[in-house]
């Protein structure tokens, strides 16, 4: 940064001199004017960098520092829920609910009963009809959803 | 039948018929014809463009007074400064001595000016842009550059069309265009043509009105007319500098910022930039205030004046004013054409250097990072973040950029603004 603004400090007393003859012609005619534009222009652009370099370390380094407190607010609050669940199991229970873990889709029958009515209206409309063989999650658990989707492809159609 | 021939004979004397002899008032009057066409029927930033051809019409009619280019030169309004030079035995003597360096009188404005001098004002005492700053601050969300930081350094490499500009503008002077009647661009004029690049129609404002003021109308209305041209001037470009498969690269989603770090970057932008660059403070600093109360969320009330009526009512003067100082005598010109010619080049280069930049840090960070969001660093906020998306699309339409765009988008709006400082420290 210093050697930038010394080369623009050096410069600047030809820049002065320079602006000071007014016309382009004048200024042309300088033996100054070449070396002058050309520290002017190499500086400036190194300039902006520097500056936006060091606004990127300043907030990288902010970035580092959020997501550490967020990280150890995360990891305060999942020991907390653990701590929850180990007192819970702790405590006999005399009527435990039986938890499903649904990963077919399948057996959900109100999702499969919105999907094929879905379908229906589509083949309706269409004229076609179509059996459903099976339903089921997509692999990639962060792909959006075909709704979801939708909503973004509507959203940006304006642009 | 003698009065009533005399006030008819005074009538079309006073009229603005008389004024019209000169072709190039008529040149002027039609070219805000042509601006009209292009807000209203092409909807070329018509917020600004409209305003601009009507400021343009007003100031070409003859005999309507509203704007004097005149009262606006040194040469011809100039500025005496009042001394009293002690003359001995207890007495003074008045005395007037020319101050080249503030030589504008400001006084024979007041007393002499039309209604478009008076708003001129705004423009020449550098109010108009610092306000439209502050409005485009409280409505800008800088959440997606504080999300990934590493977008400033493609909003830095599309200023590198200012600068190629910059040298290129000068460059013209090696060859003797006098015979064309060209004089060539001083260093304060190639400055000013070469911000056109930054694609940030107040910053080029700013800056030429300190530079160049005679050159304000010819830059105003190319810098908003490439502004406008954006989504015609990118994407050749940013397809030539890619491959299909770059354009295709999705991008992870972008971290939530929490709203400290909203809080905490314009103050912080603020003290960096106006403690390194001092006269970039003018820009930055409003625009980071404007940010700074939208979002802390304590000042609802103001935020909703910035964004909506004092932004419209600045525009209007902004507009206005601009194109009252497109008079022939400075719009007709070659200077004019090259003007153009060279902010073409300065948004063309501005674009290329960011697609490249992008695809540096594509191949740096193992092909993670769409290079399309490099030619959103020229500013020209939102629009050259919606190329990006449109580009994008086009490739792969479920790859959604706009996000990841706008952190370079907002960054060039800094970078632009520090590159006017920068200019501005050296030759203002």
């Amino acid at each position: 940064m210093n050697i930038a603004f010394s080369m623009l400090s050096e410069s600047g007393s030809a820049i002065d001199r320079l602006q000071g003859l007014g016309s382009a012609k004048d200024q042309l005619s300088d033996p100054d004017y070449w070396g002058s534009v050309g520290i002017l222009t190499i500086t400036g652009i190194l300039v902006v960098f520097l500056i936006l370099a060091i606004l990127i370390f300043f907030f990288w380094l902010m970035g580092t520092i959020f997501k550490a407190i967020d990280k150890s607010k995360v990891e305060k609050k999942s020991a907390s829920i653990e701590a929850e669940k180990a007192k819970l199991a702790a405590e006999p229970v005399e009527q435990a609910a039986p938890v499903e873990e649904e990963e077919d889709v399948d057996d959900d029958e109100e999702i499969v009963a919105v999907i094929s009515a879905a379908i229906a209206a589509y083949a309706e409309a269409e004229g076609t009809a179509y059996t459903i063989k099976s339903i089921s999650k997509h692999k990639n658990a962060h792909a959006r959803s075909a709704w979801s989707m939708a909503g973004l492809s509507d959203n940006m159609r304006q642009f | 039948m003698e009065i009533f021939q005399s006030t008819i004979t005074g009538l079309i004397d006073t009229s603005g018929f008389t004024g019209l002899g000169d072709i190039r008032c008529i040149i002027m009057i039609l070219l805000s014809f042509v601006l009209f066409y292009l807000a209203i029927v092409r909807q070329y930033e018509p917020l600004l463009m409209l305003p601009i051809a009507f400021g343009m019409l007003l100031t070409n009619l003859p005999l309507t007074g509203l704007y004097h280019p005149e009262l606006w030169d040194p040469a011809t309004n100039p500025y005496f400064a009042p001394t009293y030079v002690d003359a001995g035995l207890g007495g003074q003597i008045y005395m007037s001595i020319f101050m080249p360096e503030t030589s504008l009188d400001y006084g024979k404005v007041l007393h002499e000016g039309g209604l478009l001098d008076m708003l001129y004002l705004g423009v020449k005492l550098q109010i108009y842009p610092p306000l439209i700053f502050l409005g485009i601050g409280s409505m800008t969300d800088f959440g997606p550059l504080i999300a990934n930081p590493k977008s400033f350094l493609l909003g830095a490499a599309a200023q590198g069309g200012i600068f190629f500009t910059f040298l290129g503008a000068c460059l013209l002077n090696f060859f003797d265009l006098s015979g064309i009647g060209f004089s060539g661009f001083t260093l304060k004029e190639a400055a000013s043509t070469a911000i056109i690049g930054g694609a940030d129609g107040p910053t080029a404002i700013y800056l030429t009105s300190k530079l160049a003021p005679q050159l304000l109308g010819s830059i105003a209305v190319a810098a908003y007319s490439y502004m406008a041209l954006v989504p015609v001037i990118q994407p050749p470009i940013m397809k030539a500098l890619t491959t299909e498969k770059e354009r295709a690269v999705k991008m992870g989603q972008l971290r939530e910022v929490s709203k400290i770090e909203k809080v905490v970057f314009p103050i912080a932008v603020t003290v960096i930039v106006s403690l390194i660059v001092p006269s970039a403070a003018p820009l930055v600093g409003i625009l980071m205030f404007g940010n700074l109360m939208k979002e802390s969320g304590v000042c609802d009330r103001l935020v909703k004046t910035a964004q909506n009526e004092l932004m419209n009512i600045i525009t209007i003067f902004l507009g206005i004013t601009v194109g009252a100082t497109a008079v022939a005598d400075n719009f007709l010109s070659w200077k004019t054409i090259f003007i153009i010619v060279l902010g073409l080049i300065a948004f063309c280069v501005g674009t290329a250097c960011g697609v490249l930049l992008g695809k540096l840090m594509y191949i740096i960070s193992g092909k993670k990072i769409n290079p399309l969001i490099g030619s959103a660093g020229v500013s020209a906020v939102p629009m050259a973040a919606r190329v990006s998306q449109k580009v994008g699309a086009q490739t792969n339409p479920s790859n959604f950029l706009l996000m990841h765009a706008m952190g370079p988008n907002v960054a060039g709006v800094i970078g632009s603004a520090v590159a006017a400082g920068v200019l501005l420290s050296v030759l203002g």
